[in-house]
């Protein structure tokens, strides 16, 4: 009798170890959420480097750092300091080369609507036709490379 | 009741391989629902396995001498405080109990990380629950200790029920037997974790700190139970073996000390990788050989592939093992070649005089300790191998490669906490270092004008208290500095202190623990042996002290039959203490021990023992030790643990973070349900 008692746990725990596996809906699918995200793992960083700032100053006030080594070692935190502050704040807007080739877009954007228009313009009527084409839109008239002013 | 505990132990086999499958699949498909029934997999190993224990428990304490295992390391009269012992006092027991603390320590990960780490628990689970495979595997298949007694006959098997059992080893029968191996094993099972969590670090790519924040109080837990475990025991061996000393260089100790020294390491590289992303490599082998080390320990321990005092009987698992060991070097070792990459450290080092290089130093002579140790506990096996005869190395070997690396240690616990991170000058050096050289030097001449000569004890005492000073100047400079700056008074400022940063602080203590150790080392020096054979009346001279012995007893318990002796100790002419050392007679293992007789005062503990009676005479031979200094290694363990404990407590700054990343934690899911 005593015996049936570990099959019967078993059998239980195999089930509720199965369970998860079957349930649907959200649970179903989700995946597991991330530990550490990017932004997270920074601002982690940067905090360190103020605790060892903190610890830096507080070894200074209890004179276990001379001062230059102080100085030097507290320009050295503060560096590190501000550099994971700059990378925090990229990843706010974007990395640095992420802003670069938008900002490429943009200027070669600007660039060619500004091409298209000169190019465009009709040299007899001066209608601005919006979209590349031939023979003007409003006169008719042929447009060459020659005519754009 | 034996295929009751079976079907535990099988089942929670099979859960521990359902655990190792989920764990993996749920891991690589980033799977809510797979690792679920991965960590319900792991908590469910814990039932089936508990269930194991309940059963052999109660064939111990029916004594149900039907099954083997209780018919040979039990026996009727054995006190019921004993019987509980009875667990770990055999192979196939102890086996079972290490499954069962293993399955304790991955439930515990599994329920404190609910809703933390979720991206490291799959594997983490999936690599624990492949040391409970083995582990269960090889107490279900080759050492099972639900196992009938039978006699084979012309009939073929025929089950028997002896009377009595054999009985618990006599030297197993000593209080502190009943938690010296509760914790070593606490401490080797608990080195699984860490391990776990770094191969799953590997196994998911995230290889930043987070595991090592992760991994840190699941170091620092089994590492204080295998320092308090290591001391135990060399207080059970001291107490109850009756040759006066506590420390051997046996294989079996070796094999606990190892894996210490390496989680050691371990507990001081991963600062650099958190204060400096440095030393990535190292920190994640470190872990694997940590836990490699501590399989190793169980290894030699249990198989008995090398002559130990410990005396386990030579076994068939030793094989099972060796394969075992060369799967976890394998797998571990290609993880980490092939996560190479992200391994790379952020920083590099920037002074040889600083913090980073003082641990670094650390580690160095941390890991040679390690292998010189290994090398000489296994040397026995490859001079067996090799020259086909067995070479012992002694003592002699031990002492003079681990006393200098001992000292060095001591002096770098000083020193490290004394450097600046990144670099310090040699101005800051000697504002740090003045003081306390100045105190350690006065010390080191009291003790030679005191009559010190041998060098190592001098060392010893010399650098404890240049380490005393620079850990005490620690905690008194900072006290001062708050006290100026936050106008509290000197002991609030000292607790706020520490309570600040309990890591650090807790540290300092522990360093103070091992300072305490080292004196009580440096005793080693001065110990005065006498042997002598001795009736009511006669009298025995043994350094400062004078034994006499008055009176000697014989007498009969259900258990064992005993003989003592009363001897008053003279001190100056003045009676220092009485003393009543006991040798006793276990009947059902029919072996004899000493009951060791100990007065102990901080200075020096008087060690007396009734080694036996002379065979011509009748007389009690009587053996005397003065051991000096020796409470102050049990005392050093204490204040170790101590300061293990408040390293423990979560410092303000780290609930801070803490708070920060639950929150971090509660945006992503919300963010997640929308």
């Amino acid at each position: 009798m005593i015996l049936a008692l570990p099959f019967i746990v078993a059998i239980g725990l195999a089930a509720l170890v199965i369970y998860p596996m079957l349930s649907a809906g959200d649970e179903a699918s989700a995946s597991l959420p991330v530990d550490v995200t990017p932004a997270a793992d920074l601002k982690r960083r940067r905090m360190v480097v103020y605790e060892n700032l903190r610890d830096l100053d507080f070894e200074y006030q209890a004179k276990k750092i001379a001062p230059k080594d102080y100085e030097s070692l507290r320009e050295t935190y503060k560096a590190e300091a501000a550099r994971l502050m700059v990378a925090s704040q990229e990843l706010d807007h974007g990395t640095a080369e992420d802003r670069f080739i938008e900002r490429e877009v943009a200027a070669r954007r600007a660039a060619l609507r500004s091409k298209v228009e000169k190019q465009y313009v009709c040299g007899k009527c001066g209608f601005e036709n919006p979209v590349p084409v031939k023979f003007c839109g409003e006169c008719g008239s042929p447009l060459s490379k020659g005519n754009d002013k | 009741m034996n295929q009751f505990g079976s079907v535990g132990l099988i089942a929670a086999l099979a859960f521990a391989a359902y655990g190792v499958v989920a764990g993996v699949v749920g891991g690589k498909f980033r799977s809510l629902k797979i690792t679920r029934s991965a960590e319900r997999a792991a908590l469910s190993f814990l039932v089936m396995i508990t269930l194991s224990v309940i059963a052999l428990e109660y064939l111990i304490y029916t004594n149900d001498f039907h099954n083997a295992y209780v018919a040979t390391h039990s026996n009727r009269d054995l006190s019921v405080y004993y019987k509980f012992a009875v667990m770990w006092g055999g192979q196939e027991g102890s086996l079972l109990f290490w499954t069962w603390l293993l399955s304790i320590y991955v439930a515990l990960v599994v329920l404190l990380n609910r809703r933390k780490n979720r991206q490291l628990m799959p594997y983490a689970i999936a690599f624990a629950m492949g040391v409970g495979v083995f582990f269960s595997a090889l107490t279900f298949f080759v050492a099972n200790p639900f196992q009938g007694l039978s006699l084979s006959s012309a009939s073929g098997m025929a089950p028997f029920f002896p009377p009595d059992g054999n009985g618990l080893s006599p030297s197993l029968q000593y209080p502190s037997m009943l938690i010296h191996p509760v914790m070593l094993y606490l401490g080797l099972v608990g080195m699984t974790i860490p391990f776990a969590f770094g191969m799953s670090a590997l196994a998911t790519r995230q290889l930043g700190d987070n595991w090592i924040r992760v991994t840190r109080r699941w170091m620092m837990v089994p590492w204080m139970f295998l320092g308090a475990g290591i001391l135990l025991g060399g207080h059970w061996a001291y107490n109850v073996l009756g040759w006066g000393g506590y420390w051997a260089w046996d294989p079996v100790e070796n094999a606990s000390l190892m894996p210490w020294l390496a989680g050691t390491a371990f507990l001081h590289s991963v600062m650099i990788q958190e204060k400096r992303g440095m030393l990535k490599v190292w920190n994640v082998s470190l872990v694997t050989l940590t836990f490699f080390l501590a399989v190793v320990g169980d290894f030699l321990t249990r198989t008995g592939i090398v002559q130990s005092v410990h005396a386990f009987a030579q076994s068939n698992i030793g094989p099972y093992f060796a394969l075992f060991l060369g799967i976890v070097a394998v797998v571990s070792i290609s993880l980490i070649l092939l996560r190479l990459d992200f391994l790379k450290s952020e920083n590099r080092l920037d002074s040889v005089t600083s913090r980073e290089s003082g641990f670094l130093f650390n580690n160095w002579i941390l890991l040679a300790l390690v292998f010189a140790v290994l090398w000489g506990t296994v040397f026995p096996i490859i001079s067996k191998a090799v020259e086909s005869r067995t070479v012992t190395v002694g003592p002699p070997f031990f002492d003079k490669v681990a006393v200098p690396m001992g000292l060095m240690l001591l002096l770098l616990t000083g020193v490290g906490p004394l450097l600046a991170w990144r670099k310090t000058s040699f101005e800051s050096l000697k504002r740090n270092f003045a003081i306390p050289l100045a105190i350690a030097g006065a010390i080191g001449i009291v003790l030679l004008l005191a009559g010190v000569r041998s060098l190592y004890s001098w060392m010893s005492l010399f650098l404890g208290a240049f380490v005393a000073a620079c850990v005490l100047g620690e905690f008194y400079k900072g006290a001062r500095t708050r006290q100026r700056s936050v106008g509290e008074g000197f002991f609030p400022a000292l607790y706020n202190l520490s309570a600040r940063n309990t890591r650090r602080y807790g540290g300092y203590v522990v360093h103070l623990g091992i300072v305490l150790i080292f004196v009580g080392f440096a005793g080693l020096a001065f110990k005065v042996h006498a042997k002598s054979v001795m009736e009511p009346g006669d009298l025995m001279q043994a350094g400062d002290y004078l034994f006499r012995c008055d009176t000697m007893n014989a007498g009969d318990t259900p258990n064992y039959t005993y003989v003592d002796a009363a001897l008053a100790v003279v001190k100056d002419g003045k009676a220092f203490a009485e003393v009543k050392p006991e040798r006793r007679f276990y009947k059902a293992s029919q072996q004899p021990i000493s009951h060791v007789a100990i007065h102990r005062t901080l200075a020096s503990d008087v060690y007396v023992v009734l080694a036996g009676r002379d065979p011509g005479t009748g007389k009690a031979v009587i053996e005397v030790f003065i051991n000096p200094l020796v409470v102050w290694v049990w005392i050093g363990g204490i204040v170790m643990v101590l300061g293990t404990l408040i390293a423990l407590v979560p410092s303000r700054v780290e609930r801070e973070m803490a708070q920060m990343r639950q929150a971090q934690a509660e945006a992503l899911e919300e963010r997640n349900a929308l």
